[in-house]
C-alpha cells in the first residue's frame, strides 16, 4: 500500500467547510420553522383522556383561525416529571396544561408561573365548582387561583359479575351494595368470595394499596399533612386505620397483590385475576380499555363501602410562558364550564366538579353500557355528594409512595406488619424533608 | 487548520517531547470543536448543577444557601448508601461477564467466515431496539403470572418468582437486561480494534502451533489493551449511571423507588426521585456530584487493576 | 508500508512463548464457531422477533399463558393503524430523525477522528490534562443536566426546534476517546513519518493516511452514534414540540391515554427500527471491509 498522492488541502478544507456550513444552515432553518402563518395554535397538554375532542371542535368553530392541538401522556408520573421540569425551567408543555390533584399544591409554590384566574373574574363564578375544589388550586392567602377544576374522583366500587356468580355471591348491584356498607363487611364478603371461588388464580381485590388509598381518601379531611404543612402521619388515626384495614384484607388472603398500573395489574383485568377494583369515576374508562371489547357486560358498578369519597381529579392551568394567554384562559373557561364538564363526562365518564350539574337529567340518567348499563351518573354523584375536602400537602406524593412501598413489602411477606408501619413512618418523615 | 504544514523536524521519540509550532497549532485546532461545543452545552449545566448543590433549592419554590450542608447530609443518608451498594452490585454482576463474553465474541467474529456482515451485525440487534421496547419486552419476560422465564422455570419445578421482590432476583434480572443490550455493542468495539491487529500475527502463531486460547492470551489481549481499558471505562461510566433498565423493570406506580424496600434503586434513580418526586433540586444536584466522584474512584481502581493485569501477562 | 509494519510485528510475535501443542485443524462439518455465533444471533435477535410477534397479534394475546412465540395475523392491521394515525405523523418524524441523527453522526465522527488523532499523535502543550478533561466529561451524570440545558435552550430560543436535540450532541467524549485509543493502536508512527517525508501537511496526513486506517473504527462509531441519536427519548421528549417530532417522541404518542395498546406500540417500534436496519447495512459493509484484508497483503 502506498500513500495516495497528496492533493490540494483546499479540497479537504472545502469538504469540512461544507459539512459545517450545512450543519449551520440546518440549525438556522430549524430555528425559523417555528413561526406560524396567521393562524393561532393553542396547545393543550394533558395526561390520560379528558374527552375534549368535540369541545375543541366547538371552540374552533366559534373562534375562526384558532387551531387546538392536544398532547396526551399515558403515564401520569412521566407527565408530572416533564411538566415540573419545564415549569422549573421557565417554560411549559402547552398553552393550557392539566395539573393532577396530587401535584397542584406543588405548583402553588410557584404561582407566579401561572396565570391568576382571579384576574379573569373567576371569583365571580366560584359556585361553578365544589368549594374545596376551587380552594385546592388557590394560594393560602386566597388571592391567586392557578387552575380551574375539571373533574373529581367520586368513588364507587367496580366488580366482576361473572366471578361473583362463580363464587356464589349475588350479582345485582343493589344486593351487592347491601353486602358491604362498611370496609369490615367488605373484607368478610371477600373471605366468602375466596372460599366460594376455590382457586388461587382469582382474588377478591387487586391490591392492598389501592384499597388503602380509597379508605384513606374517604375517612378524613386531611391525610399525611395538616393544613399547616406538618406531617401528621402518626397523630392522624385515619392513616393507621386505613393501613390496618387494608392489610387485614391482605392477611385474609383475598388480595391478588398486584402493583397498580404495572403490566401484571393491567393484564389482570383481562385474565380476571381479581373481582373488585376501587373505582373513582376516571377508573371506569381504564377498566374498559384494559378488559377489552370482549369483556363488555362482565363488569358492574355499585357503591363503595364507607360511603363516597374522592380520589384524583384534575385542574386546567395557563402557564405565564404562553404566548396566547387570553385565548388560553378563554379555552379553560369553556372546558371547565358546566357545558364543558358535561361534554367530558359524556365522552369519558369523568365526574364533573360542578355541583350544579349533579341534579341535571344528563347526569341522573346516564348509564354505561360497558358496565351492564350501570347508572354511572347516579352512582358517582351519590359518591360525590359525600365528598370531603381532603388537604394533601406539597410532599403528598413522596410520602404516599413511601407508605405504599412499605405496605407492598408487608403484603409480599417481606416485612411484618409492625415493622412495615415503622418503616412507613420513618420513610414518610424522611420524604417530608 | 489548513495552514498547519508538516514540520521538517524529526518525529522520533514522542514521549514528553514538545511539538513544533505547526503541530501545536494543528493539535489545538483539531481538538477545538469538541471543547467549544462542550463549553456551551456541557460545562454550563455542570457548573450550574454544582451551584445548585450548595443550596436548599426547591424545584418550584424557594431557595437558600446551605454551603456544603447537602453534602454532609448525604453522607449520613441511608438511602444514598443503599443506592450506591445496588449500583455497584449490579455494575459488577453485569459488567464482568459482559466484557469477557464480548471479547470472546469479537475474537470469533474476526475469523474468516461466510456471511460475515450478517454475523457481525447480528450481535448488535439488541442495541438497535429502542430502550422502551426492550423495557416492555423484559417486563413481559419476567412477569410473575405470564412471563416466559417463570413459565420455563415452572417446567423444572420452580415456583413462580416475583422478580422485582427480592434483591438477588431483581439484580439478576436487571443484569441480564443490561448484558443482553450491551454485550454485542462492546463486541463490535473490540472487533474494530481486532481488525487493526495484523492477521499475519495469528497466522504465524498458528504455524507455531499456538492454540486459540493461547492466541487469545498472547496476541489478542495485549494488542487490545488500549481498547479494553477504554471499554472498561465506558462500561464503568454507563454502569454507574444505570437508570432506564431498572426503571422500566419496575413498571407501574412508584417506579422510581426501585422496589418496595429500594432493593434495586440505583444512584441515578435516587437522584431522579429526589429531584422530581421530592422536588429537592439542591439535594439531587449533590447526589449528581457525588456520583461523579464515585465514577472517578471506580475508574481509578479499574485503571490500577488493569495495570496489574498487564504486569501478570 | 508493508515493510514498516513488519518492523512492528516481531515485537509482538515474540510474545507467545507458550508452545501450545499442535492441533489438527477442523475441516469437516460445521465449525464450532458458527454454532456459537448462531446461538448468539438467536439470542440477540430475540427482542426484534418478539417485537414482531407482539406487533402481529391483538393486544390481548400478549399476556396469555404460555407466552405467544409465533407471529399472528394482525401485522398489517397494526402497522396501518400506526401509519394512519395523524397525531403520530410518522413520515415527518422519520425525516426529522434522519436529519438529526445524520448531522450528529457526521459531526461526531469527524470531530472525534480529528481530536482522537491530535490526542494520540500530535504534541502540544497540555495534551494529557486536556485528554483527562475529555474523560471527565464522560463521567457527568446526564439526567440532572436536563434542567440547566433546557434553560439554556430557552435563552437561545431553540426550544421546540431540531437544533435543540442536535447541537449538544455534535461532539462526544466517548467518540474522542474511542478514536484516540484506536489511533494509538492502529496508526504506527512510521506511517506518519513516511507521509511527512512525502511532504504532506498534517491535515493531508490526517485526511489521506490516518482517516483510511480509522475507517472500521469510524464506522463503528458512526453506527453507535446514529443508533443512540435515533433511539434517544428523554431529551427530545422534553425539548421538542409537536411540530418537530422525532421517531421516538412520535411513537410515544401511540401510548397516549391511560391505557397502552402494546400491540400498537410494538408495531410502531418495528416501523421505527426499519430505517435503522438500512443504516446498519450501510455501516456494516464498512466495518466488514476492514483495512487489513486489503491493505497488508499488497
Amino acid at each position: 500500500m502506498t500513500l495516495h498522492r497528496p492533493r490540494r488541502p483546499a479540497r479537504t478544507a472545502a469538504a469540512i467547510g461544507l459539512i459545517l456550513t450545512s450543519a449551520a444552515a440546518f440549525a438556522g432553518c430549524g430555528g425559523a420553522e417555528g413561526a406560524d402563518g396567521g393562524d393561532t395554535t393553542l396547545r393543550v397538554a394533558i395526561f390520560g383522556d379528558f374527552g375534549y375532542e368535540k369541545l375543541y371542535d366547538q371552540f374552533e368553530a366559534e373562534h375562526p383561525g384558532v387551531k387546538i392541538v392536544e398532547t396526551s401522556e399515558g403515564d401520569l408520573g412521566k407527565y408530572n416529571t416533564a411538566l415540573t421540569q419545564k415549569i422549573a425551567a421557565g417554560s411549559a408543555p402547552g398553552d393550557v396544561v392539566a395539573i393532577e390533584e396530587g401535584q397542584v399544591v406543588n405548583f402553588l409554590a410557584s404561582a407566579d408561573k401561572f396565570v391568576n384566574f382571579q384576574d379573569h373574574g373567576s371569583n365571580d363564578r366560584k359556585d361553578q365548582w365544589l368549594p374545596w375544589k376551587y380552594e385546592q388550586a388557590t394560594t393560602a392567602d386566597g388571592t391567586d387561583t392557578i387552575g380551574l377544576g375539571t373533574d373529581v374522583g367520586g368513588m364507587a366500587m367496580c366488580y366482576r359479575r361473572d366471578l361473583f356468580e362463580r363464587a356464589g355471591l349475588p350479582t345485582d348491584r343493589t344486593e351487592v351494595a347491601a353486602l358491604w356498607p362498611t370496609w369490615e363487611e367488605f373484607t368478610k364478603v371477600g373471605e366468602q368470595f375466596q372460599e366460594g371461588i376455590g382457586t388461587d388464580d382469582v382474588h377478591f381485590i387487586d391490591s392492598a394499596t389501592n384499597t388503602y388509598n380509597s379508605i384513606l381518601m374517604q375517612s378524613a379531611d386531611e391525610t399525611y399533612f395538616d393544613p399547616d404543612g406538618e406531617l401528621v402521619i402518626e397523630s392522624n388515626p385515619a392513616v393507621k386505620e386505613a393501613w390496618d384495614t387494608a392489610l387485614g384484607m391482605s392477611e385474609a388472603g383475598i388480595s391478588a397483590r398486584l402493583k397498580s398500573f404495572s403490566t401484571e395489574w393491567t393484564a389482570g383485568f383481562k385474565s380476571g385475576s381479581f373481582a373488585t377494583v376501587a373505582c373513582p369515576a376516571w377508573m371506569t374508562n381504564n377498566i374498559k380499555e384494559n378488559t377489552g371489547a370482549e369483556g363488555e357486560g362482565l363488569w358492574d358498578i355499585t357503591t363503595v363501602p364507607g360511603g363516597g369519597g374522592n380520589w384524583g381529579g384534575s385542574f386546567l392551568a395557563v402557564p405565564t410562558s404562553s404566548d396566547h394567554q387570553d385565548l388560553a384562559v378563554e379555552l379553560v373557561d369553556f372546558l371547565t364550564s358546566a357545558e364543558g364538564q358535561l361534554g367530558a363526562f359524556e365522552a369519558t365518564g369523568n365526574l364533573p366538579s360542578n355541583p350544579t350539574l349533579y341534579d341535571t337529567p344528563e347526569l341522573q340518567q346516564a348509564t354505561n353500557p360497558y358496565f351492564n348499563d350501570a347508572p354511572t351518573g347516579q352512582l358517582f354523584v351519590a359518591g360525590a355528594r359525600n365528598l370531603q375536602p381532603v388537604y394533601l400537602g406539597a410532599k403528598n406524593q413522596p410520602v404516599r409512595d413511601a407508605v405504599e412501598n412499605a405496605m407492598r413489602s408487608v403484603e409480599n411477606g417481606d416485612t411484618s406488619p409492625a415493622d412495615g408501619w415503622d418503616a412507613a413512618v420513618e420513610d414518610a418523615e424522611k420524604a417530608a424533608g | 487548520m489548513t495552514t498547519a504544514t508538516a514540520p521538517p523536524a524529526r518525529r522520533g521519540s514522542r514521549a514528553g517531547a514538545r511539538g513544533t509550532r505547526g503541530e501545536q497549532v494543528a493539535g489545538y485546532a483539531f481538538i477545538s470543536p469538541f471543547f467549544l461545543v462542550f463549553a456551551v452545552f456541557g460545562l454550563f449545566p455542570l457548573l450550574f448543577t454544582f451551584w445548585v448543590s450548595l443550596h436548599d433549592w426547591d424545584l418550584l419554590g424557594t431557595r437558600s444557601w446551605v454551603g456544603l450542608g447537602n453534602y454532609t447530609a448525604l453522607l449520613e443518608d441511608e438511602d444514598f448508601w443503599n443506592a450506591l451498594v445496588n449500583t455497584l452490585g449490579i455494575f459488577v454482576l453485569s459488567t464482568v461477564p459482559q466484557l469477557l463474553v464480548a471479547l470472546a465474541l469479537a475474537q470469533l467474529l474476526n475469523q474468516r467466515l461466510r456471511a460475515r456482515t450478517l454475523w457481525r451485525m447480528g450481535v448488535l440487534l439488541p442495541n438497535i431496539t429502542s430502550i422502551a421496547a426492550v423495557g416492555i419486552i423484559f417486563t413481559l419476560l419476567f412477569a410473575r403470572d405470564f412471563g416466559l422465564v417463570n413459565w420455563l422455570l415452572g417446567h423444572v419445578g420452580v415456583d413462580p418468582i416475583t422478580w422485582q421482590e427480592h434483591r438477588w432476583s431483581s439484580w439478576l434480572a436487571i443484569s441480564t437486561m443490561v448484558d443482553w443490550r450491551w454485550t454485542g455493542y462492546n463486541a463490535l468495539i473490540f472487533l474494530a480494534a481486532l481488525q487493526a491487529v495484523p492477521r499475519e500475527l495469528y497466522e504465524a502463531a498458528q504455524i507455531d502451533g499456538a492454540s486459540p486460547v493461547s492466541q487469545f492470551r498472547h496476541i489478542t489481549v495485549p494488542m487490545l489493551r488500549p481498547t479494553i481499558v477504554f471499554a472498561t471505562l465506558v462500561a464503568t461510566i454507563g454502569g454507574i449511571q444505570l437508570f432506564t433498565e431498572p426503571l422500566l423493570f419496575n413498571s407501574g406506580a412508584n417506579a422510581i423507588t426501585g422496589g418496595t424496600t429500594r432493593q434495586f434503586q440505583t444512584l441515578t434513580m435516587y437522584l431522579y426521585e429526589q429531584a422530581f418526586t421530592g422536588q429537592e433540586f439542591g439535594y439531587a444536584s449533590t447526589v449528581a456530584w457525588m456520583m461523579f466522584l464515585v465514577i472517578l474512584v471506580v475508574a481509578v481502581v479499574n485503571a490500577l487493576l488493569l495495570r496489574r493485569l498487564r504486569g501478570v501477562a | 508500508m508493508t515493510a514498516q509494519l513488519e518492523r512492528v510485528e516481531p515485537a509482538v510475535v515474540r510474545r507467545p512463548e507458550a508452545p501450545a501443542p499442535a492441533r489438527p485443524r477442523r475441516r469437516l462439518g460445521v465449525s464450532p464457531t458458527v454454532v456459537v455465533l448462531a446461538l448468539v444471533t438467536v439470542v440477540s435477535a430475540f427482542p426484534l422477533y418478539f417485537m414482531l410477534v407482539m406487533a402481529s397479534r391483538p393486544n390481548g394475546d400478549i399476556t396469555s399463558v404460555p407466552p405467544p412465540l409465533t407471529p399472528g395475523g394482525e401485522l398489517w392491521t397494526n402497522l396501518e393503524r400506526v401509519l394512519s394515525n395523524a397525531d403520530v405523523g410518522f413520515g415527518r418524524a422519520v425525516l426529522n430523525s434522519l436529519l438529526v441523527s445524520g448531522v450528529a453522526t457526521v459531526c461526531v465522527v469527524l470531530f472525534s477522528c480529528l481530536a482522537g488523532f491530535a490526542f494520540a499523535k500530535l504534541r502540544f502543550v497540555g495534551r494529557q490534562p486536556l485528554l483527562g478533561f475529555v474523560l471527565l466529561t464522560m463521567m457527568v451524570p446526564v439526567q440532572l443536566g436536563l434542567i440547566p440545558l433546557y434553560m439554556l435552550m430557552t435563552k437561545l430560543h431553540l426550544v421546540g426546534t431540531l437544533p435543540a436535540v442536535t447541537l449538544p450532541f455534535v461532539v462526544s467524549g466517548f467518540g474522542v476517546f474511542l478514536m484516540r485509543q484506536f489511533v494509538v493502536q492502529a496508526v504506527p508512527d512510521e506511517l506518519l513519518e513516511a507521509a511527512r517525508l512525502d511532504g504532506a501537511s498534517i491535515l493531508q496526513t490526517f485526511w489521506y493516511v490516518v482517516l483510511p486506517v480509522l475507517r472500521p473504527a469510524a464506522a463503528v462509531l458512526a453506527l453507535l452514534t446514529f443508533m443512540e441519536r435515533w433511539n434517544d427519548f428523554l431529551w427530545p421528549y422534553l425539548v421538542l414540540d409537536l411540530d418537530h417530532p422525532t421517531v421516538q417522541t412520535a411513537l410515544s404518542r401511540l401510548a397516549g391515554g391511560y391505557y397502552t395498546d402494546q400491540a400498537l406500540v410494538m408495531a410502531g417500534t418495528l416501523l421505527g427500527v426499519l430505517p435503522l436496519l438500512a443504516v446498519f447495512l450501510l455501516f456494516g459493509r464498512q466495518i466488514v471491509g476492514g483495512i487489513m484484508e486489503g491493505g497488508i497483503k499488497s
